[in-house]
Parts: C-alpha cells; sequence; structure tokens
C-alpha cells in the first residue's frame, strides 16, 4: 500500500517526466518483454491448431537434443572461445585504430583512413562467404594460386580445421574493428584538449601522452563496449559462421556454434520448441554471465557498472 | 533513498508487465481454442450442404506458393482472375514464399495465425509433420464433397499418402512423378569419347571421367556442391534399397523382401567398396576439393561440371535450356516406383475462411484445361505460345515464367516444355508399364515416417550424416577409418532407437496392407 501511496505521489510530482519517458517504456514493454512469453515454446509439443499457450506441457524434452549426444558442450564451448576471441581482438584493433586515427594530423589522410577501414562493415557476410571460398578453394583459389606460382604445394584449407578459428577471427576484425573505433574516436575526440596540451608543455611524448591521458580517458567507453558484448557470448554470429564455413561437416568440429548447430539440426525438420529450447539455454547462461561480470566491475569500480 | 525508490520503479514495471502478459495470454489461448470447434462446425456445414454449390457470394481466396514472383505476374493474376471471377465467382490471390527465405518463413506461415485459404504443400516441406501438429484442415469431407472430380482421378495410393492420423489433409498431385535417380551427362562429349553406350553404371561413369580429366581439364567431372553428395543414394537405389524417409538417407531397406529389415547405411555389406570407389574418384579430382563450401548449384547446366546425379526432371529441363550440349539420362535405379503423390500437394489451411469455394476452386483448376493454363502458364500469345503439338514455350523468361503451384499439375492437363526430347515421354511411358501397383517399392511409396517420438535422434543423426558422412563420401577422408568413425558417430546420435522405431513403424505399415 505504502508503495502506491508512494508512486502516486512521485507520479504526481514528475508527471512531466513519466510522459516523457512513457514511448520508450511502452516500445521497450511491447519490443522486448511481451515476446519473452514465447519462451514457454520451450517446455511445449508446439500445435499450430493450440497455438503458444494451448499446446500441451512436454517438460525438458526440447532440450535433449542440444545434449543427447555431447554436442552441446562443443558447441557451447566453441560459442563462448569464439565470442572471447572476436570480443579482444576486435576491441583491441580498435582501440589501436582510433587512437592512431586521432593521431594524425593530416585531414584528407585521416579521412580515407577511416573511411577505408569502416567500409567492411558495410559488406554482407553473404560477399564475405564469397571472398573466402575463392580465396581458399583448392582447386583455383588465391592462396593456392600463389603458393603455386612460388613452386610451393597448394594447401588444402578445407582439410585443416584448426586453421579456421583464426581465418574466422581475422574476418571478424577486418568487419567490425573499423564501425567500434568510431566509438573510439568519438571518445577520444571528446577528451579536453587542455590537458594535452598541458602535458605536451610539461615534455610529456606521444607514447606518454596516449598510456596517461588517452588510455584513461577511454576507460569507461572501453568496460561498457566489452559488458555490452560480453551480454551477447553465447550467441553466434550466426550469418559469419553460416557464411563462411557453410556445410562443409569437415570443419563443424573447430568451428560449430550454437546457433549453427540448431540451424543444422532443425532444418529438414523444423520443431519451433527445439528451436525456442536452444535460444532460452543461450539465454539463461547470458544472463547468468552478465550478471556476474557486471557484479565483477562493481566490485573493482562501481561507476562502471552498467547496472 | 532513492535506491529504493528505483527498486520500487523496476518492480512496478514488472508487475505492470506480468498482468499484461497475463491478459494477453489468456486471449490467444482462448482465441485458439475457438479455433478447432470452427473448423469442425466447417465440416459439419460441409456435411449437410451435400455438395450444392454455392456460389453466390464473391470471394478472395489466398494462396501461398513457394518461389520468386516473376516480374510479369501482374497479367497473369490479372487473366486469371476475370476467368475465375466468371466461372466460380471468385478471385485468387497468389502470395510468393521465395527460395531465400522459404525454410524460415513456409513453417511460420501456420503459427502466425494469418488468414489464408490455399498453400503449396510437400514432402520436403514436412506435410506430415506439420499435419501432426494441426496446421491444416481435415479434408475427409470437403474433398468428395467440393471437389468431386479430382477425388474421382486420386488413386487409393496417393489418398493414403495424405492421410495422416486417420484424416485426409492434402490433396495430392496428380502427375505423376518417379523416384529415378541417374546420371545427367554431356551427350556431345560423350559422342566425342567415344562412349555410344548410355552411362548408367559407375564402370561407364568412371571411363567418362578419366576421359573428361584428360581432354577437358577445366571441367568438374562430378557436380558436387554444398547442398551434400547423393552419391550413397544412386548406390543403394541401384542395389534395389530404398530409403525409409526423403529426409533420413542413410537408412535403407530392401522392399523387394518378404518382411523387409531396416538397416543403416553402415551395415550393408557392400558399403565398403563403395567409400574405395569414392576415395579414388575423389582422388582423380573428378570433384573439387573443396565442393562442400562451393554454393554454386548450377554447374552442370552452365557447362562447369559434365555429370551430375539427380532426377529426370532435372534433366528434361537442362535438355531445354542446352539442346547443343545433347544432355543424356542414365537411369542409375534398378527398380522404377512412383514418387509419393504428396511429393506435390495442396493443403488448406487451418485459419481459412472459406475451404469449400477453395476445394471447388481446386476442381476446377485440376479439371478445366483453360483454367489450369491461365494459372500454370499464363496469358496465350503473352506470355507463353504453344506448338503443333501443345508443347509452351515461355516468351519472355526474364518476366514470366509457369506456376510455382506445382500440386496443381495433372497427367491431363500439364503441358510438356517444347524442345524436351521425346525420350522423356518414351522413358516414362516405359516406367508406367512396368511400375505395379502394389509391388516391390510401389508397395511402399505409401509409407510416411513419424517422427514424433524419435525427433531428437533424428536431428542428431542428420547432423552426423552433414559432419562425417558427406566429407567420408566425397573421398575428403580415409575410407575404412571414416567409415568406422561415421558409424561410432551415428551410434552416439542415437540411430539404433531410429531403426528400431523405422521397423516397428515399417511393419505395421505391411501388415496394415494386409
Amino acid at each position: 500500500m505504502k508503495f502506491f501511496k508512494g508512486f502516486a505521489e512521485e507520479f504526481k510530482r514528475n508527471r512531466a517526466l513519466f510522459a516523457m519517458a512513457a514511448p520508450a517504456f511502452i516500445l521497450v514493454l511491447v519490443m522486448q518483454y511481451f515476446p519473452m512469453t514465447g519462451l514457454v515454446l520451450a517446455f511445449k509439443n508446439y500445435r499450430y491448431d493450440m497455438g503458444v499457450f494451448g499446446s500441451p506441457w512436454n517438460g525438458l524434452a526440447n532440450f535433449r537434443y542440444l545434449f543427447a549426444s555431447g554436442t552441446g558442450w562443443l558447441i557451447t564451448r566453441n560459442t563462448i572461445l569464439y565470442n572471447l576471441l572476436n570480443l579482444i581482438t576486435s576491441q583491441l584493433l580498435a582501440v589501436l585504430i582510433a587512437i592512431f586515427i586521432t593521431e594524425i594530423n593530416n585531414m584528407i589522410f585521416k579521412k580515407v583512413t577511416q573511411s577505408i577501414i569502416l567500409l567492411p562493415y558495410f559488406i554482407s557476410w553473404v560477399v564475405v562467404g564469397v571472398f573466402v571460398y575463392n580465396l581458399f578453394n583448392f582447386e583455383t583459389g588465391m592462396m593456392n594460386g600463389v603458393l603455386k606460382a612460388m613452386g610451393m604445394d597448394p594447401v588444402n584449407m578445407y582439410g585443416i580445421p584448426g586453421a579456421w578459428p583464426v581465418i574466422i577471427c581475422l574476418f571478424n576484425a577486418w568487419k567490425w574493428t573499423g564501425y567500434n573505433s568510431v566509438i573510439y574516436i568519438a571518445a577520444i575526440t571528446g577528451v579536453d584538449g587542455e590537458i594535452y596540451e598541458a602535458a605536451s608543455i610539461d615534455g610529456a611524448t606521444i607514447f606518454q601522452r596516449i598510456l596517461y591521458i588517452t588510455l584513461p580517458s577511454i576507460r569507461p567507453t572501453l568496460v561498457t563496449m566489452i559488458l555490452l558484448q560480453v551480454g551477447r557470448i553465447l550467441r553466434g554470429d550466426f550469418e559469419m559462421f553460416y557464411q563462411i564455413v557453410g556445410n562443409n561437416g569437415q570443419l563443424f568440429n573447430a568451428t560449430d556454434v550454437i546457433d549453427t548447430y540448431v540451424f543444422r539440426s532443425l532444418i529438414t525438420n523444423p520443431d519451433i520448441g527445439m528451436t525456442a529450447a536452444a535460444t532460452f539455454y543461450q539465454s539463461v547462461l547470458c544472463f547468468v554471465i552478465i550478471m556476474v561480470v557486471n557484479a565483477v566491475v562493481k566490485r573493482i569500480d562501481e561507476d562502471y557498472a552498467l547496472f | 533513498m532513492s535506491m529504493r525508490k528505483k527498486i520500487l520503479a523496476t518492480l512496478l514495471a514488472m508487475t505492470m508487465a506480468i498482468g499484461m502478459l497475463a491478459g494477453c495470454g489468456g486471449g490467444s489461448s482462448s482465441g485458439s481454442s475457438d479455433a478447432p470447434a470452427s473448423s469442425d462446425s466447417g465440416s459439419a456445414d460441409a456435411g449437410s450442404t451435400d455438395g450444392a454449390a454455392d456460389t453466390s457470394k464473391e470471394v478472395n481466396l489466398v494462396m501461398y506458393v513457394i518461389s520468386d514472383r516473376p516480374a510479369g505476374q501482374d497479367v497473369v493474376d490479372e487473366n486469371l482472375n476475370k476467368l475465375l471471377k466468371e466461372k466460380l465467382n471468385c478471385t485468387l490471390t497468389i502470395n510468393w514464399i521465395g527460395w531465400a527465405e522459404y525454410a524460415n518463413k513456409y513453417p511460420l506461415l501456420f503459427s502466425s495465425g494469418e488468414e489464408f485459404d490455399i498453400a503449396y504443400c510437400a514432402t520436403w516441406l514436412n506435410f506430415a509433420n506439420l499435419a501432426r501438429r494441426g496446421a491444416f484442415k481435415s479434408l475427409d469431407e470437403l474433398l468428395p464433397t467440393y471437389a468431386p472430380d479430382n477425388y474421382a482421378l486420386q488413386s487409393q495410393t496417393a489418398l493414403q499418402q495424405a492421410t495422416i492420423d486417420g484424416h485426409i489433409y492434402a490433396v495430392p498431385t496428380l502427375l505423376p512423378t518417379y523416384i529415378t535417380y541417374g546420371s545427367i551427362y554431356r551427350g556431345d562429349l560423350a559422342k566425342e569419347a567415344g562412349m555410344t553406350d548410355t552411362i548408367d553404371t559407375w564402370e561407364e561413369v568412371e571411363q567418362f571421367g578419366d576421359w573428361i580429366k584428360a581432354n577437358h581439364p577445366e571441367m568438374e567431372v562430378i557436380d558436387e556442391y554444398s547442398s551434400g553428395p547423393e552419391l550413397s543414394l544412386v548406390w543403394e537405389r541401384m542395389a534395389g534399397n530404398y530409403e525409409i524417409d526423403s529426409g533420413n538417407r542413410y537408412i535403407f531397406y530392401d522392399p523387394s523382401e518378404e518382411e523387409p529389415k531396416v538397416f543403416a547405411i553402415y551395415d550393408d555389406p557392400t558399403i565398403g567398396d563403395f567409400y574405395e570407389m569414392c576415395y579414388r574418384f575423389g582422388e582423380k579430382g573428378f570433384w573439387s576439393k573443396s565442393a562442400l563450401s562451393d554454393t554454386d548449384s548450377s554447374k552442370t547446366q552452365n557447362g562447369k561440371a559434365a555429370i551430375r546425379f539427380h532426377n529426370v526432371d532435372t534433366w528434361s529441363g537442362y535438355t531445354v535450356l542446352h539442346p547443343e550440349w545433347d544432355f543424356q539420362y542414365g537411369v542409375m535405379t534398378s527398380e522404377i516406383a512412383h514418387l509419393p503423390y504428396t511429393q506435390d500437394c495442396m493443403v488448406i489451411s487451418n485459419t481459412s475462411k472459406n475451404p469449400e469455394r477453395a476445394m471447388m476452386f481446386w476442381n476446377l483448376l485440376t479439371t478445366d484445361q483453360e483454367v489450369y493454363d491461365a494459372l500454370y502458364y499464363g496469358v496465350l500469345g503473352t506470355t507463353y505460345e504453344l506448338n503443333e503439338e501443345g508443347q509452351f514455350t515461355i516468351l519472355d523468361t526474364d518476366l514470366y515464367s509457369t506456376s510455382a503451384m506445382w500440386a496443381a499439375r495433372t497427367f491431363d492437363l500439364n503441358r510438356n516444355q517444347a524442345g524436351v526430347p521425346e525420350s522423356y515421354d518414351t522413358m516414362r511411358a516405359e516406367w508406367e508399364e512396368q511400375i505395379q501397383d502394389g509391388v516391390g517399392i510401389e508397395k511402399y511409396t505409401g509409407f510416411v515416417l513419424d517422427t514424433t517420438n524419435i525427433t531428437t535422434e533424428i536431428a542428431n543423426c542428420q547432423n552426423v550424416r552433414q559432419q562425417y558422412g558427406w566429407p567420408l563420401e566425397l573421398g575428403y577422408t580415409d575410407p575404412v577409418a571414416g567409415l568406422e568413425e561415421y558409424k561410432q558417430k551415428l551410434q552416439e546420435a542415437g540411430i539404433e532407437k531410429v531403426l528400431e522405431e523405422c521397423q516397428k513403424q515399417l511393419d505395421a505399415y505391411r501388415t496394415s496392407l494386409g
């Protein structure tokens, strides 16, 4: 009761603020929270004529296929490792590039570089998939063409699963670094120029300026970016994996992530319940991981935590 | 203090959300419980009107097909609707689901609750699974009452295939298709190689392949790409074995046996030789080492590959595209039978408001040449033309194409494309003669595997086949060690349970035939 009273008072006092927040609140509610009810499907034997809520329950049966033959752990591990690797490489490169670009004084060179680095972000994974195939195709690929021209033996990349984590990581970095660096460039530009001036008057070298001014000032941005990425750690970038690896079974042990495994298993025999189960599994794990990481960050410095 | 407020606000937001969700949930569950009731009353009506076709009210039927919408489709629609308005006082809206999105979008058609009447369905679109999950209206009453002429043309086998859990859920196609698989190959090159006999054995394939490799090294010998090899299917079909289900081509049985026993592909005693052969073909470079990453599905029709293993209709399509390459077809299936008639079928959506009119439309479409031509080929003189033998040519293939409602084809109404070689017709006539109803494979084409109890195992085996079976079949792994690994992985995936279930259902099917 006390709660409602408190709220009513609050509402009266800040009517304008509530009105302003309402559209966003409703949008999030409708677009993010309502669809969550669909998660009940993970525990149901879905029937078209009975709908989402009318279909009969079937306990944990939908989750069985993920773990039935031991693949569940493999793909979970792959998903997490790939995301960690991609997170580290793409963020690290983005920070480096952002620093380089902001340190460049020649305006034209700066803009051109920035555009070129950003360009891959606009290239669809479908096209990247074609690149990859034409690079590594055993008979007619560019890589083997070069190797043969240099008198070396051609290499069958599609027969070496171990090489693919590196290839995928490289392409991921190539595609995302430019985009991520824009955010860091914005953060660096926001740093007060007088600090740099003062530092150079005091005789700080360029490396000292970067190390003691630039990096500390973008630390909050970096932490937030990482936290946001960690929240998706159980979600494989389906398009990337699917376009690069596709149906090539030889590479699955090294490249299968949850999303591709689910897609492949169910494409011939779709089952809405089983798909929902996989999503549910990913969401729960993501939730746990983000809570833990956020708690850790909060422990270290409360200002950096997401919530 | 402010912290507490924050928590309060969050809690409030959550209670509101839950409240609204509860309301929402109640609404949709009551809505969906209406659905079976209305479909019941629908069929009751159907029974009581005893076929008196009432067309006094104009209705618009909505039909879903799978294909990319041709650019010039408007002309076809307009012409067809004029005709339908006149004959049946209805119009038809055709919605197209593109090839790029059908796998995701098609099942959603039935779960979204969208109101529509007719949809194309097929075994490869999981007809049985969808029917079992209540996606379609039962046609037990509707088909004989409102589409009597179509019903009269249906064979017993076809109706049996359309029956799931005791109810008819689809109108099967009236155009028989065949299980034949074989080699589609370049006749001009075979002639050059001096191979006069039809290439329909593995020895001939290898001989031709060696010649291609030596004389046309720029070509791929056997067309293999990312959708996976079908060599083992051809191997088994040549030995007279048939797969239990088109989605599970690693479990076979011999239909000529009195009591057929299902077996996993690794238990076929000849399979070692097969994988040895595949390995040899692979080593000779008959296909690319990167074939599984190659997404180009049109290598044979574009002259980049010399042989493709596929069905007879693919072959007839190629012959029209490139008559100068003289594509030939070597049947590599020991016994001919019809494909399930539900290979192409028509279903009425659960949400249909006018199932009666939809069935009347279907009856008209499958028995009236004028309506059939208008839907299937379009407008004579604008989108297609006919030659003296009644064969059609699509006039501007950039603008128009034949309809994607393949289930509407019937033996009587369907036209051949101009340019298809005569052997296509003679071959099919020969097959029709060979096929005996209820004998050999034909006896089992009505069998539909119910995967309800083994969904998990099937999903896993499917995956193993792709991960270990395909590379083995393309000779990327050692034929002996690879087979051992494939077998072990299939067993881990639960193939024993699948085999047991398949055997049980196959036995039940056989006894039901008597």
